[in-house]
């Protein structure tokens, strides 16, 4: 098991204490008249268990081999990822006041010069051409309530 | 026997009116352009596609929705054989002869024999479903709250056993997956839960944003971190005349095609990735029994239409679970269960006399479905795969698009968005990590019904545990549980003591 998947096996570790800790808060009740907190409980201390179980097979793994790092070649570009993941989140954030047909055109703008379509002309031509398509798609044919932001398309 | 052809008659005629045979063949081209295109499988596909069916009725919907998934499987051969990328990962092993057969230039049969082998495999298992359906949904009329916890439970063992490499990892995706289940209202009480004050969580978290989030943002990242240059692909698109295969082709086929059916049926009706394991079961059968398994891994046509055949027939088989018991097995057939319960619809074993117009229907227009398909996919297989030439740079920011459009349309609200991304980069990270995102989907859709099932066994029994082991149908399937939990550390101290001995 790898470095990264025993990070992982602690999140879910971490993931089922808070899990357990919220359900206390509820009524948990008995078994013949279980309460809201019963099952979240159960389920918590079951995620837990597994948690603890993978980690120690990881321990165990540790001890027995003495390769202790992932190799880089599996990892591409972390720099790319954050843009590409950003933007969307960005275009998200400004997804009411910028309106769809805005937020489509800028989103693709900025999402395919991220991958490298470095000719400026091409980029913006496509974004428009697909943000004008999915525009008549969605809010014009199928009559879906898009936001329209301050341009009020 | 009569009664199901009489039914199945009126099913083609509700199948045949006009309105549900456009959404029939909408559904194929989508699916088939879904399963083409690498990067947006069918659980993503169906989910994004959803919101598009508000507006129709229950059947029109599920048959738009069917024709995605098994348009899908077909589609996603496109890629094994051209690009040797699978479309999605039933295709997995088409790759191995598929994309052989196409470096030596005979990609117009292979993809030929997969869309007849898949015709004749759809409808074969049709007619099984036609007739098997309606005796086990008399059966199931006999499970209780037990009853169908345990079928969950082995269901959810059986699928973790068989997904991913670790059964621990899967097993804690499943119960991540029920906690998220948990969100909301509780299902008995009413009382709200985990939803810190936010009106946005009283209804559970929206499990379109999970699939959309895991399936379709996170394959999305995981192609984003990959170097530019990898983001460039080439087809091989075949020629028309290339297309279609000769006598001896079809000769050599035909019976992995019989065999492929069997086993995909077989296969559908038990939990887990159905089309995955019918179509390695398929070929490891075909190999075995080959007077020439040699020509296997440099481009028998065997090993195309025996996989093939099989997915397609476990597609049409798994529909049994999930319209006879409520209880879909794998996570296409979990969203589909979304889908009938968004419309109103709870399937189980009342299904087929409650809802006869959408149950026949549905079934009657997969064969309309396998049709249409046969029909896009022979003559239109150079038309589909010539969409493998738009780059995946251009391709990844238009999925990105189409996620975030589809997302927003099924409540129109943002709040939906931001949990898809929230389930797309935490899609990202279990793929980096290597932890299963079909245990936890078909988790969160099963949860509710599990625990209502649970709690009210243990109301039936005055909290006494032993009502899920004194029922014999309860007991059989803990039992099967029980034996598949412990099955791969048989498997691990048997392998054991074989090395030790020798």
């Amino acid at each position: 098991m790898k470095r990264d998947e025993a990070i992982g096996g602690m999140i879910l570790l971490l993931f089922g204490m808070v899990t357990i800790v919220l359900a206390l808060r509820m009524p948990i009740g008995t078994f013949r008249m279980a309460g809201t907190g019963m099952f979240p409980l159960i389920l918590g201390i079951l995620l837990m268990f597994l948690s603890c179980l993978l980690f120690l097979k990881h321990l165990y793994q540790v001890k027995k081999t003495t390769v202790g790092r992932d190799s880089v070649a599996e990892h591409g570009s972390p720099v790319q990822l954050i843009l590409f993941f950003g933007t969307t989140v960005l275009a998200t954030a400004f997804f009411n006041q910028l309106g769809y047909p805005l937020t489509s055109f800028l989103l693709l703008v900025v999402l395919l010069r991220t991958l490298g379509m470095k000719q400026w002309f091409l980029n913006i031509l496509l974004s428009f051409l697909s943000a004008v398509a999915s525009y008549f798609l969605f809010v014009q044919w199928l009559k879906i309530p898009l936001p329209k932001g301050w341009i009020g398309l | 026997m009569f009664e199901s052809l009489q039914h199945l008659v009126t099913g083609f005629t509700i199948a045949a009116t006009v309105q549900n045979l456009l959404y029939c063949l909408i559904g194929c081209i989508v699916g088939t352009l879904i399963g083409v295109l690498p990067g947006l499988g069918p659980i993503a596909g169906i989910a994004l596609l959803i919101p598009a069916t508000f507006g129709l009725n229950p059947t029109t919907a599920i048959i738009m929705l069917a024709g995605i998934y098994y348009g899908a499987m077909y589609g996603g051969s496109t890629t094994s054989i051209l690009l040797n990328v699978p479309g999605e990962t039933a295709s997995v092993i088409t790759c191995i002869d598929g994309y052989q057969m196409a470096q030596k230039g005979r990609a117009g049969p292979a993809l030929a024999t997969c869309a007849i082998g898949s015709f004749i495999a759809g409808t074969i298992a049709i007619f099984g479903l036609v007739f098997l359906a309606p005796p086990l949904a008399e059966a199931a009329l006999a499970f209780g709250p037990p009853e169908y916890f345990s079928l969950m439970v082995f269901g959810f063992i059986v699928l973790s056993n068989v997904t991913g490499t670790s059964l621990v990892k899967s097993l804690m995706m499943a119960i991540v997956g029920l906690i998220i289940g948990t969100i909301g209202l509780d299902p008995v009480t009413g009382d709200a839960r985990f939803t810190f004050g936010s009106i946005y969580l009283l209804g559970g978290i929206e499990f379109v944003a999970v699939a959309i989030g895991l399936f379709g943002i996170g394959e999305v990242l995981i192609n984003v971190e990959k170097p530019l240059e990898m983001l460039e692909q080439h087809a091989l698109v075949p020629r028309f005349r290339e297309l279609y295969p000769t006598f001896q082709d079809f000769k050599k086929s035909i019976k992995p095609i019989l065999r492929g059916t069997g086993i995909g049926f077989g296969v559908g009706l038990v939990p887990g990735p159905a089309p995955v394991i019918a179509t390695y079961s398929s070929y490891m059968i075909e190999r075995k029994i080959s007077k020439h398994p040699e020509e296997f891994g440099k481009g028998a046509i065997e090993g195309v239409a025996g996989p093939e055949s099989a997915n397609n027939s476990a597609c049409q088989s798994a529909f049994i679970p999930l319209f006879v018991l409520g209880i879909p097995f794998a996570p296409p057939t979990a969203i589909l269960l979304g889908a009938l319960l968004i419309h109103g619809v709870s399937p189980g074993p009342m299904l087929i006399s409650d809802h006869p117009e959408l149950f026949w229907g549905v079934i009657a227009s997969m064969y309309i479905g396998n049709f249409i398909l046969l029909i896009l996919n022979l003559p239109f297989v150079p038309l589909f795969a010539n969409i493998l030439r738009i780059p995946k740079k251009v391709l990844l920011p238009l999925v990105i698009l189409f996620c975030i459009t589809g997302m927003y349309t099924v409540n129109n609200s943002v709040f939906d968005i931001w949990m898809m991304l929230l389930f797309g980069a935490m899609g990202f990270l279990m793929r980096k990590w290597a932890y299963e995102g079909a245990p936890l989907l078909l988790a969160l859709v099963l949860g509710p019904k599990l625990e209502v099932a649970f709690r009210q066994s243990l109301m039936i029994s005055h909290g006494d545990f032993g009502v899920f082991v004194n029922r014999p149908i309860s007991m059989a399937f803990l039992l099967a549980t029980v034996i598949f939990l412990i099955f791969p550390a048989i498997r691990l101290m048997f392998k054991k003591s074989k090395k030790g001995g020798i």
